[in-house]
């Protein structure tokens, strides 16, 4: 039973063996009888179904995998808006400008506003941040003496407590192509602009096979004949093809790849998506070297808003550009692209996808485009500069140019407009004072004194500079910046110093390296005696600064700078005590950081956080603080930098800022007057300023005549706040008579309010408070 | 008496609406994960604005859901506005400590402690969280003598 069917089946395979060498034969026979250009034809024909083949796999691949590199968007913070926060309606209407918010008489949209003095009526737009969604909601809001007063929600006639606006952006991070695009769905954007597309581009889209023979047809007529014609030869499909996947040669090889893939394009796919990949990949101009692609980026670049907005005379134009985005360009050519604007309104309602009337009405209307802003993509090239050195720490290059990333930075663009306006003027104005030929350069950086991020930055005097970032590259002699690290350093040893040590101001002479003898001066040229530790940094007196610092030892400062932020070696050279080492304005940045927030080291931050492309979290940069000195001896050296501020080096501030605000800071000024420095604060904000030239010319400049001046009017204009008094514990401040260093009373004059650890104060009272024991 | 009671309880329903449209009245703390002590929360001043209350709660709620990443981003959403709020930073600390990251936890305890001022109870529990930290870092001198400022504090 079991093995007759075997027998069987084995006789079956033996007689289909031979019915196949009987056909293999055959075929082998015929081959052999064929004529050599038969096999040439077969050969040329399996070559081409393999070459098929393979634009097959290419099209795939591309068009089902990831289509196109998206660039990371960067964003500055969004603006959050509560009761009481500083915020005057000037600075939020710029920042509704900023966000591309229109003015409406009566606001109906996400993206409107409108403004009857103190008070804006607005639609916020939605947007997904890191912690939750910020959903779109009616504001009704209230400005009263600078601040906001009062944040409702009118749709739901709620009083609020917050709401984030959605956050400026401020650049991308390109591929060397330099595309960018807002991705689309088909179901997202206006009917209009696909039917307008199709009647102009591509009448029988829905309908032919990829090739359209009646236009190749029509536009070689065209051709021959010379007629003028809206419509040319390519099918969209092949014009997908073309920009997808082809060079712009012109070439027969070209075309006949262009037609094989616009075959299996559209074998493979349905109209819409291919009708929505068009939507996305079509060319539509030039943002500096940013290339707008897709309908998408080209609504918000050009009409700034959301496609599903466009109007049908916007449509047109975005249609009419399609065929010349540099011909029909809307700033450079204006009357050529409404021409075109209206023959496509025209062909619309001659091929019946509007009326005739819709048509004229819209044929009157204007362009439409919003101002030119051709220049947003290079905005804040020096902040841009270092979110992209600090996410180059943690990302590929790569994954920054294609990924789509969302990078939420910590720029303040209200502070960087501030910062810019100010450097643009008083740079100006001390070029031209001190004859520079406008060689006189800049640097600026503003930070936030409680968290470290990096809310402005400005490397070079003109604003949208993207050369060299003095800020992170200019490696210069800081002068009499370093200070106050010598002065803390002392300061530290509450035992041996308070701020009315006596320390010796006489003339000096050391040996420096390579036996030379060092002979440092003081700026007046005076030796100025035995003075109080505080007076010799509120005068930044160099002597007294060489003479403390020669006792204090280079280790324990170099150990004292490394504490504040800087992470540099320090020469241990006796030059190095008055700023004879080189640092940017970033690392300056970095140890005032440490002063201003109270001894804790904060590494200063440009990026918040990282999103994916579809809005998911991806990498957070936390805060991270360590208190590095101790907070008594902060406050102590504080009220010294104080004092810089009301009678020092820095008291040129007070033409800026009344005498009850509290500021403390720093001058430099280094030999020959080549650099000008100011490094200070206010309770909010730590701005240090540069001047100088690139070819180290001197500027004829000091720290208080160049820098300062810059600062105190960017602080003016930025309302940083008075610093408070210091909680930390265990510190007194006291009024201190400058003649005798002892206590003052109310009827003494010139007294000074200077910080003290407890235990450490003078025990009595000055001759003019009436002596005696405190 | 019917009127009377349907008053009673519109009064009542009018009361119910204002208490959830408004932020809530009594702070909370902020607790992450299940903590050792079970003892008295710290909860935000007087001062504290109503917007920082009610980003605390929603740290509170991403702190409960386990969504650590956002708790942090809304606690550092309101030490942007209140940066000198002294609880803020103590609740910074404690996620810190929670996700066991002992130095970063002692810096924002310290900071804490910076701006305490005479609140001894928050002062305590920073030194605690400071206390641990050494003590788990190996530091056990510098353990000691920050548990010396929390026996002192609670005295």
């Amino acid at each position: 039973m079991v093995r007759r069917p075997t027998r069987k089946r084995k006789s079956t395979v033996q007689q289909q063996n031979k019915r196949y060498s009987r056909t293999k034969s055959r075929i082998k026979n015929r081959l052999l009888r064929w004529p050599h250009w038969r096999k040439t034809v077969i050969g040329l024909a399996v070559l081409f179904l393999a070459y098929v083949v393979f634009l097959d796999v290419v099209i795939r691949v591309s068009f089902e995998g990831k289509r196109w590199a998206l660039p990371a968007h960067v964003y500055a913070r969004p603006l959050e808006l509560y009761p009481g926060v500083r915020l005057s309606p000037s600075q939020f209407n710029q920042e509704l400008e900023r966000l591309g918010y229109r003015y409406a008489y009566r606001p109906t949209e996400p993206g409107t506003f409108a403004r009857q003095d103190d008070r804006f009526y607005l639609i916020t737009r939605s947007f997904q941040f890191w912690d939750s969604k910020e959903p779109s909601r009616q504001l009704d809001i209230h400005f009263a003496d600078g601040r906001l007063e009062s944040l409702r929600d009118a749709s739901l006639d709620k009083e609020l407590t917050l709401a984030r606006m959605d956050p400026p952006r401020i650049g991308g991070i390109y591929p060397a192509h330099h595309e960018d695009r807002i991705l689309v769905q088909l179901k997202d954007t206006p009917p209009l602009l696909g039917q307008a597309l199709i009647v102009v581009e591509d009448r029988n889209f829905y309908s032919h096979i990829g090739l359209d023979p009646r236009a190749i047809a029509r536009a070689l007529w065209v051709n021959l004949t010379g007629s003028g014609g809206l419509q040319g030869g390519s099918t969209l499909t092949q014009q997908l093809v073309k920009n997808f996947f082809l060079s712009n040669a012109r070439s027969l090889w070209r075309k006949a790849n262009e037609a094989i893939m616009a075959l299996l394009l559209e074998w493979h796919y349905d109209k819409n998506e291919i009708l929505e990949a068009y939507f996305n990949e079509v060319y539509l101009g030039q943002d500096g070297n940013r290339a707008i692609h897709g309908f998408g980026l080209a609504s918000r670049f050009y009409f700034d808003k959301p496609i599903e907005r466009l109007t049908l005379p916007e449509v047109a134009v975005m249609v009419a550009m399609i065929r010349g985005p540099g011909y029909y360009h809307p700033y450079r050519h204006p009357g050529r692209l409404l021409e075109r604007r209206n023959l496509v309104l025209d062909l619309m309602a001659q091929q019946g996808v509007i009326r005739q009337s819709q048509a004229l009405s819209a044929k009157q209307s204007a362009l439409g485009v919003i101002q030119d802003r051709t220049t947003s993509a290079n905005s804040y090239p020096a902040f841009m500069d270092l979110v992209r050195r600090q996410l180059k720490e943690d990302y590929r290059e790569k994954d920054l140019t294609s990924e789509g990333l969302r990078i939420f930075t910590t720029l303040d663009p209200s502070v960087q407009v501030t910062v810019e306006e100010t450097v643009k003027q008083q740079v100006k104005a001390l070029d031209r004072q001190r004859g520079l030929n406008d060689q006189l350069q800049s640097a600026v950086v503003i930070t936030s004194t409680t968290n470290g991020e990096v809310l402005a930055m400005l490397g070079d005097r003109k604003p949208g500079y993207a050369g060299f970032n003095r800020v992170l590259d200019a490696q210069r002699p800081v002068g009499s910046l370093l200070k106050p690290a010598i002065y803390l350093t002392a300061i530290e040893k509450a035992r041996q110093y308070n701020l009315l040590s006596l320390i010796d101001d006489a003339a000096i002479t050391l040996k420096a390296q390579g036996g030379v003898t060092w002979s440092p001066k003081n700026y007046d040229g005076q030796s100025h005696g035995e003075v109080p530790l505080y007076r010799a940094l509120v005068n930044s007196y160099n002597l007294a600064t060489v003479r403390l610092g020669m006792k204090l030892g280079f280790e324990a400062i170099e150990d004292t700078l490394h504490r504040l932020g800087i992470n540099k070696s320090i020469p241990p050279y006796p030059s190095m005590l008055l700023g004879a080492i080189e640092l940017t304005p970033l690392e300056i940045a970095q140890m005032y950081q440490t002063l201003a927030s109270g001894g804790f080291r904060t590494p200063l931050r440009a990026i918040r956080e990282v999103m994916t492309a579809d809005g998911k979290p991806l990498q957070r940069y936390p805060i991270h603080i360590e208190q590095t000195v101790d907070g008594k001896s902060i406050a102590v050296l504080t009220s010294a930098m104080q004092e810089i501020m009301r009678s020092g080096t820095g008291k040129g501030v007070r033409q800026f800022f009344p005498e009850d605000v509290e500021l403390a800071g720093k001058t430099g000024t280094t030999d020959e007057l080549r650099d000008s420095w100011f490094a200070g604060f206010g309770s909010d904000y730590l701005g240090i300023v540069w001047l100088g030239t690139d070819d180290n010319q001197p500027i004829h400049l000091t720290g208080g005549s160049g820098a300062l001046v810059v600062w105190s009017d960017m602080m003016r204009r930025l309302q940083t706040q008075s610093l408070l008094p210091s909680a930390a514990e265990g510190v007194e401040v006291l009024p201190i008579d400058p003649e005798s260093l002892l206590v003052a009373g109310y009827s003494c004059s010139g007294k000074v309010n200077l910080a003290f650890v407890k235990g450490t104060a003078p025990e009595y009272y000055a001759p003019c408070a009436g002596g005696g024991k405190r | 008496m019917i009127k009377a009671l349907f008053y009673f309880l519109l009064v009542g329903f009018m009361l119910m609406l204002g208490a959830c449209t408004t932020a809530p009245e009594k702070p909370a703390g902020f607790v992450v994960g299940e903590e050792q002590d079970k003892g008295e929360q710290i909860l935000p001043d007087d001062r504290t604005s109503k917007t920082v209350l009610a980003l605390l709660d929603s740290a509170q709620a991403s702190a409960k859901a386990g969504q650590l990443h956002n708790a942090e981003a809304q606690l550092e959403r309101a030490l942007r506005i209140e940066p000198r709020n002294a609880v803020l930073w103590y609740y910074m600390a404690k996620l810190r400590l929670h996700q066991n990251r002992l130095a970063e936890a002692a810096g924002l305890a310290a900071k804490s402690n910076s701006l305490a001022g005479k609140d001894r109870k928050l002062r305590a529990d920073n030194w605690r969280i400071i206390a641990h930290a050494r003590n788990q870092q190996g530091d056990l001198a510098g353990a000691q003598q920050a548990q010396e400022q929390v026996d002192q504090l609670k005295q």
